[in-house]
């Protein structure tokens, strides 16, 4: 008998754990507690057991029927409070309070990743004036009076002496004129060029400038580190390639290309149908401008780069036009 | 600028070379490549037709319907231009050909419900120009069906060269070619003079005298008489008009050919019209009005450099010639202008005089002073051959100061130093004799060079070693995934910017990014603005002073886009002149970062469990002292200082340390809200985090936390209005002993019912001490001796509870 009792037990508390709706439930209450269900019936039998094992059946019987009238009440519960949310004490389906979710702009936050792996490989951050001289911003980074190179940034001037810097180039000369080498730094900052406002162009974006200069820093390890960085902004299948350039304060000059996230380097209207994308500017640092700040070109190597902040989230959130990241949206703000 | 493969070719062999692989390494030897027109792509469809009938469009006075014969069948096309006529041979682009300006295809269409099977062209829809006044009529001998490719021999290959600022030896087809004759380790083919010169010398002629020699080191000239100005070969116009440009007449096509195969600007003046035919080259001692060949007057400041004749100027030396000797119809003899000009004086009359020309491009980025002669009688042959003229005997050459070529010095092992790896020596040296240096001298260690005059950019070591570096290639250097490590102290000072801006998220801030260039009145509000010497507008013609106007501007625009509940922040650099208008030094501004916070619209929007709230002043301070806190400088900065109106707030306050401002806050005033357009409550704290960096905050100590129980003690008093919290806090402070350690306002109550100049302020305080349990004795003592002391002080009434 006691095995049967077990076995009962056992065949309801399988068949409670698989009802799903108030319809099962019904069905394994008629089936177990209805006035002919399997306990119930099972109280009639007591009636032919002998006197002397009533009292112990009839304690296993009462045990039976409060452990599935339980178990029953308990999962009618939960299944009715899944259904309707409601319990005896409040209403769970009754919404929280919305919380103000804060959120980074999507430039400083960009501009955070890629601090995060400068700094990781072990570059310092510093920091420069916007309004600078036409001493930091050009001539000691080798842009000589009256020569076209000056034409390649459209520059707002104070006055003479002094504009809105144009790069980050400057920071440069004003971390080397502080330390000795070896200095390994990225500078982030605002720049300004004098450009109309449109689609693609805007009259102020942020910059970051790397330098590295040390006793045997070569161009080779110039590509390590921007392959490196690279690969762990956009993505280990990156494609890139080097290309010959010019800035007056590197020699020899490159620019890093990668291949055009969106056409895959099958050409698109992105990248110009070239398949490739310009990243950044990089380049050994000029001796011209170990000069200006007294290191010994002979002794010191260094590379320098720069890439622009707001080209890169364009490219990576797929913005087609610039002034949205100045017009403060909410909207577009909280998306990120 | 343009370069043609086809006329590229007459300088060098590139049999076997597919048009991919020449862009492909002029892009990556540091000639970027930034376009390509393979005419024998983009015309592949477009056939010669001959156009057989024009009749008016029924239903459209502007178009014909036209019978087209494309050498197999008669087709029916609509046409918009007015010069379509019978029997024309013309452009026509059959259905399914791609139109490349504009890249659309020709469908077979009904235009105003006449069917169109095809397109006529003009010029500027096959990209040759941009003229569109009509179609395009061709040679009437041409065969119809015949492809354009092969007619009208389009079959050339059209690259965009973008050339940096210090390669001027590759403005032209000759440059290009010699930077791939050393990609590809082939031959340059520099054209040789073949010239017949009369026995008349052209000195006897002519004249030529420099009086600026700083300005003008060379000047050649030569002297052909009895030319005859006509229309030019087709072979000088189809090269001309290759790359872009509109013949003229052969005179001014060759020159411009020879700017653009050699890169030697030229001028031709008409030699009768130049006084005594003599060129006196000088500069301006006052400026002058002169009237430029394209017959605008200029005025031109004292010390532009001039061509002049005996008497008056006749060009803007380097820039453009004057209308008074220009070549026209009649000339018969001409004087061809081949000269050196100094690029910093060339640059600074262009600054000047904003005229920038294909001469003065080349020239203040630097032509090379060896090639005038050669080019002067390049131009003498070709004027010879085209022109019919006869040559006078011999360049007049003035060049006082030869500019001969400087010699250097490469380190191989230098050049492995800065590279990373090594290039074979034999291979370096091939490199730079393509690219014209010469060989003087070779040692197991280095090799002497001699730089030639056309890379004015080669002065050092290190540019040799770009040189090799390029045309050897950026890919072969290989890529070293390696950083050496020197454990030098890292700084990071942007850290104290990133973690405000944690912060401020953190405390449910959407961050802003404005524009720093603000108009003057807006930068006037508060401070001292700084103006920009060329701004685009007056809407951005200063710096911005503070964030505040930023701040506005963006919460306009967010009510215009119907977004009224805002909670903003900006971290950004402001600019103040310093006692002056002057920026002469850095002491004459100050920038500093600042961090602005705004609040508008509701707090807390109405919901079921809560009520609606605005935003008001003390969620400004909330905010404030939350953000302080966080910072941990709540201890450091909790020195307020309240005011009344002041020229941006109905009431603010300000955070003091040290008796400096750190910050400043408050309820914006209505007339500054009034400039912004803006009609809602705004609330906003700008802070100097600049200053706020630089506080020395002690580093953070662990407090035990209090172990014995606290005692707390409410009471309420009815105060006179006039009466602060601030005084009554204070107050109680500076009346009690050390038990007391903090006093909470937890209710302001007014009614008429204690008065209706009384309000009711009711305080919670905390008593304890760190070290003792503390008796209910001591405290009800000190809790009655405020009581007392309140009463008294402010005249101020118990309430019973």
């Amino acid at each position: 008998m006691q095995e049967q009792l077990n076995q009962i037990k056992a065949e309801f508390q399988n068949e409670i754990s698989n009802a799903d709706s108030s319809k099962s439930l019904e069905q394994i209450r008629i089936k177990y507690l209805s006035r002919n269900g399997i306990v119930t019936l099972l109280f009639d039998k007591l009636k032919e057991v002998p006197k002397e094992n009533k009292r112990e059946l009839g304690k296993s019987l009462n045990d039976l029927r409060e452990f599935v009238t339980n178990l029953f009440e308990s999962k009618k519960n939960e299944i009715e409070t899944q259904s309707s949310g409601l319990t005896s004490e409040i209403d769970l389906t009754l919404p929280g309070n919305t919380i103000k979710l804060g959120s980074k702009h999507i430039l400083n936050k960009t501009l955070e990743e890629i601090k995060d792996i400068f700094k990781s490989m072990g570059f310092s951050v510093f920091e420069g004036p916007e309004l600078e001289s036409d001493y930091y911003n050009f001539e000691a980074l080798n842009f000589p009076a009256d020569h076209p190179a000056r034409d390649m940034q459209d520059t707002f001037f104070i006055n003479k002496k002094f504009l809105l810097r144009t790069h980050t180039s400057p920071v440069q000369i004003r971390v080397m004129e502080k330390m000795k080498p070896p200095v390994r730094a990225i500078m982030p900052g605002r720049v300004y060029r004098n450009e109309a406002i449109n689609a693609r162009s805007y009259c102020t974006f942020q910059q970051v400038e790397g330098l590295y200069v040390d006793k045997d820093v070569t161009f080779a390890e110039l590509k390590g580190t921007l392959v490196s960085f690279a690969k762990q902004y956009y993505g280990d299948n990156l494609k890139y390639r080097f290309r010959p350039s010019f800035f007056p304060f590197t020699e020899p000059s490159a620019e890093m290309d990668i291949t055009c996230f969106l056409c895959k380097g099958s050409g698109c209207r992105v990248c110009k149908n070239s398949g490739w994308l310009e990243i950044l500017g990089c380049g050994m640092v000029d001796p011209n401008v170990f000069n200006y700040v007294n290191y010994d070109s002979e002794e010191y190597t260094g590379y320098a780069f720069g890439m622009g902040i707001e080209r890169i989230a364009l490219l990576k959130y797929g913005i087609n036009d610039i002034r949205i990241f100045f017009e403060n949206d909410i909207r577009f703000l909280k998306q990120f | 600028m343009k370069i043609s493969l086809n006329w590229i070719k007459d300088y060098i062999n590139l049999d076997g070379i597919t048009v991919d692989e020449i862009v492909d390494k002029l892009t990556m030897s540091g000639l970027e490549v930034e376009d390509v027109v393979n005419q024998n792509e983009i015309y592949k469809n477009f056939i010669v037709a001959e156009v057989k009938s024009v009749v008016k469009h029924p239903d459209a006075d502007k178009l014909s319907v036209c019978e087209v014969f494309d050498g197999q069948k008669t087709l029916q096309v609509v046409c918009g231009a007015s010069n379509v006529a019978a029997n024309q041979k013309v452009v026509f682009a059959p259905v399914g050909t791609i139109i490349p300006n504009g890249n659309f295809e020709i469908k077979k269409t009904k235009i105003r419900g006449v069917e169109s099977f095809g397109m006529i062209c003009a010029e500027d829809e096959l990209m040759l120009s941009d003229d569109h006044s009509g179609i395009m009529v061709l040679d009437e001998n041409l065969m119809p069906g015949n492809l354009i490719i092969e007619a009208l021999g389009l079959n050339d290959v059209i690259i965009e060269v973008a050339v940096t600022p210090n390669r001027p030896d590759a403005l032209s087809h000759i440059g290009v070619a010699r930077d791939l004759s050393a990609i590809f380790n082939r031959e340059l083919k520099i054209p040789e003079i073949k010239l017949t010169e009369i026995e008349q010398p052209a000195k006897k002629v002519a004249s030529v005298e420099i009086i600026d020699s700083i300005n003008c080191p060379r000047y050649s000239a030569r002297v052909i008489l009895d030319v005859e100005i006509k229309e030019s070969p087709s072979w000088l116009k189809n090269k001309i008009k290759s790359i872009g440009l509109r013949p003229i007449n052969n005179i001014v096509d060759i020159t411009n050919f020879i700017l653009h195969e050699i890169g030697q600007p030229l001028h031709a003046f008409d030699l009768d019209r130049l006084a005594d035919k003599k060129i006196i080259v000088r500069s301006l001692d006052s400026k002058i009005e002169f009237t430029t060949l394209d017959s605008k007057k200029r005025e031109l400041p004292e010390g532009t450099l001039m061509i002049c004749d005996a008497k008056r100027e006749v060009a803007i030396a380097g820039i453009m010639g004057g209308e008074n000797t220009e070549i026209t119809e009649s000339t018969k003899n001409i004087l061809i202008e081949s000269a050196y000009f100094n690029p910093s004086g060339i640059r600074k009359t262009s600054k000047l005089t904003q005229l920038q020309t294909d001469s003065s491009y080349r020239f203040e980025r630097g032509t090379d002073p060896n090639i005038t002669k050669y080019a002067a009688e390049r131009a003498a042959q070709l004027i010879a051959e085209l022109a019919g003229g006869r040559v006078l005997k011999e360049t007049i050459d003035v060049y006082p100061e030869k500019i001969i070529r400087k010699e250097l010095s490469l380190r191989f092992n230098r050049l492995n130093k800065i590279l990373g790896f090594e290039i074979d020596d034999n291979k370096t040296i091939q490199i730079l004799k393509n690219l014209g240096f010469e060989l003087i001298e070779q040692t197991d260690v280095a090799v002497r060079v001699l730089v030639p005059t056309n890379r004015p950019d080669i002065e050092r070591e290190i540019d040799l070693i770009e040189e090799v570096a390029r045309i050897n290639g950026y890919d072969n250097i290989p890529v070293v995934p390696k950083i050496s490590v020197t454990l030098e102290r890292k700084e990071d000072h942007q850290k104290f910017e990133d973690t405000v801006r944690n912060i401020l998220v953190g405390l449910g801030f959407n961050e802003m990014i404005n524009n720093p260039l603000i108009s003057e009145k807006e930068a006037s509000l508060s401070g001292n603005p700084i103006k920009l010497a060329n701004p685009q507008s007056i809407e951005m013609s200063c710096l911005r002073t503070s964030l505040i106007s930023g701040a506005l501007n963006s919460v306009k625009r967010n009510f215009n886009f119907g977004n009224k509940d805002l909670m903003l922040f900006e971290i950004g650099n402001v600019f103040n002149a310093v006692n002056t208008t002057e920026i002469r030094d850095f002491e004459d501004f100050v920038e500093n970062q600042n961090l602005v916070l705004v609040l508008t619209g509701k707090e807390q929007l109405k919901s079921w469990n809560a009520p609606e709230k605005n935003f008001d002043f003390y969620s400004l301070k909330s905010f404030v002292d939350a953000f302080l806190s966080k910072i941990s400088l709540e201890n450091f900065i909790n020195d307020s200082y309240y005011s009344k109106e002041n020229e941006i707030f109905i009431y603010s306050y300000q955070k003091l340390f040290e008796n400096k401002v750190i910050g400043a806050g408050g309820k914006i005033k209505k007339q500054i809200l009034n400039l912004f357009d803006i009609q809602a409550d705004v609330f906003l704290f700008e802070f100097n985090l600049s200053e706020i960096k630089k506080i020395n905050t002690p580093a953070l100590k662990f407090v035990e936390p209090l172990r014995y129980p606290k005692i707390i003690r409410d009471f309420a008093f009815i105060f006179d209005k006039k009466i602060s919290f601030g005084e009554v806090e204070k107050f109680i402070f500076t009346q009690s002993v050390n038990l007391l350690k903090k006093v909470d306002l937890f209710d302001v109550f007014e009614s008429e019912s204690i008065g209706s100049n009384n309000r009711s302020l009711a305080f919670r305080l905390e008593f304890y001490d760190e070290k003792r349990t503390l008796t209910e004795d001591e405290v009800e003592k000190e809790f009655n001796f405020l009581i007392e002391k309140i009463t008294s002080n402010f005249n101020a009434k118990l309430r019973s509870s």
